[in-house]
């Protein structure tokens, strides 16, 4: 039941995210290049909630921006997808306890979604890929997401421990040992 | 005795000099005195003039006291008509951009009368750094359909690729997957014309004709060949010829005549 009802807070906050990357964050560009938050996102479900949360999430998501944004139908899915696999990923090989991983994690899955994304449309659609350009829109947008994920830690790790008592009740404290 | 006398004699005599001194002074012309007046009134000014301000202030303290009263109500009143006038002010303000809008609608309407269009303005725009789309509020119900032009009052947006009820999804020209055919109006030279991920502000003119002649500055239109856009809609002007060693190779950027990150009110183009 707990799960559900978190469930469903996981949209309110996509939705959220969503109206805050589209109207406010357009005002805030680092050298007109927007943060991506749905990553962010989308890796902490996978991180503090389950692989099942975290693809069921990434795919959802990735297909209602699809549907809003895109020129062809289920690239940012699959790549959200990907991105909510890795959390979980990350989740199991890694400690959850320290600043320094979470940003790694987030530079991590941000170059993957993006490098992914790119590629995945320049096959789809069919147009020149422009690599040094990608990478210099890439790297402003992964210090962004950084410096994002740096002022949101608190609330990543507040929030994120609660998700994790109602997920993992009993391998919390086995995980380590 | 002899010293009342000698005193009365004396009071007589200073009495007469000073009379003599009064006839003599008035009938003597006052502008020959000017420069007694001048060392008198070196003198007296400032002096008087302090009395004079303290005397000033004084007087107007009081009145200061006596107007508060009636100040105040003028204050009121004079605020309560100010709120009034912002009101008006802003009302003409809200009525002025609406006019400003619909002008824009007729000058657009006027400028492609050749064409049916649907007025639309964009609702949204991408969140992609790697892509530009834009989302406009019209869509079945208005009768727009995919691979509709879109255009804006200074010339080419894009092309219509997905469409709903009420919105619709436009691919603009400077999207990194959008390539428009399109030819110089001077020289009738057909180029094509990409998008670029690099400057969402330019575009980048390629296959050009190894014969063609470019200047700066030539105006580009669409060419109408490829099917989606209608001949003769303006795109924008060769802003710098890149020449590279091999003369197939080189490139022109374009500038759009649009600027995309302001583009607010569009037109959807009925038919071809």
């Amino acid at each position: 039941m707990k799960k559900i009802g978190i469930g469903i807070l996981f949209f309110i906050i996509f939705f959220i995210i969503y109206f805050l990357e589209a109207n406010i964050f357009p005002f805030l560009t680092i050298n007109g290049v927007l943060p991506n938050l749905f990553i962010i996102f989308i890796l902490f479900i996978g991180l503090f909630a389950n692989t099942a949360y975290g693809v069921f999430f990434g795919a959802i998501c990735g297909l209602i921006l699809d549907l809003i944004y895109g020129k062809s139908i289920g690239i940012s899915a699959v790549m959200f997808c990907i991105v909510g696999y890795l959390g979980s990923y990350f989740d199991k090989n890694f400690s959850k306890e320290n600043k320094i991983t979470i940003i790694l994690m987030v530079v991590g899955s941000t170059i993957i979604f993006e490098a992914g994304y790119y590629l995945l449309s320049s096959i789809i659609i069919d147009f020149k890929l422009e690599w040094l350009a990608f990478f210099k829109i890439l790297i402003v947008e992964v210090v962004y997401n950084v410096l994002l994920s740096i002022i949101l830690y608190p609330i990543i790790q507040k929030a994120g421990y609660s998700v994790d008592r109602i997920f993992k009740k009993n391998n919390v404290l086995t995980r380590y040992f | 005795m002899n010293r009342n006398k000698q005193t009365e004699f004396l009071g007589v005599i200073i009495t007469i000099v000073i009379l003599i001194l009064l006839i003599f002074l008035s009938n003597v012309q006052v502008d020959k005195l000017s420069y007694l007046e001048s060392v008198v009134n070196t003198v007296v000014t400032p002096v008087q003039r302090f009395f004079t301000d303290i005397k000033n202030k004084i007087q107007g303290n009081q009145a200061y006291f006596a107007d508060m009263e009636a100040l105040k109500a003028e204050n009121e009143e004079l605020k309560r008509t100010n709120s009034e006038l912002e009101t008006q002010l802003r009302e003409l303000e809200v009525i002025k951009a609406d006019n400003a809008t619909l002008q824009e609608y007729m000058n657009l309407t006027q400028k492609y009368a050749e064409y049916q269009t649907i007025p639309a303005y964009v609702i949204n725009k991408d969140v992609s750094n790697y892509s530009s789309n834009l989302i406009i509020n019209v869509g079945t119900n208005d009768g727009v359909q995919t691979n509709m032009t879109v255009i804006a009052d200074k010339g080419l947006v894009g092309h219509i690729i997905s469409v709903t009820e009420k919105t619709a999804k436009v691919q603009v020209i400077i999207d990194a997957a959008s390539t428009v055919s399109a030819k110089i109006t001077t020289t009738d030279e057909s180029i094509i014309c990409k998008g670029t991920l690099e400057n969402n502000q330019i575009l980048r003119a390629s296959y050009i004709p190894t014969g063609a002649e470019l200047i700066q500055g030539d105006n580009v239109s669409t060419s109408g060949l490829g099917g989606i856009y209608p001949q003769g809609i303006h795109i924008g002007t060769i802003k710098e010829i890149i020449t590279t060693s091999n003369i197939i190779d080189r490139y022109a950027i374009i500038e759009p005549a649009v600027d995309f990150s302001k583009v607010s009110n569009v037109l959807v183009v009925k038919n071809q």
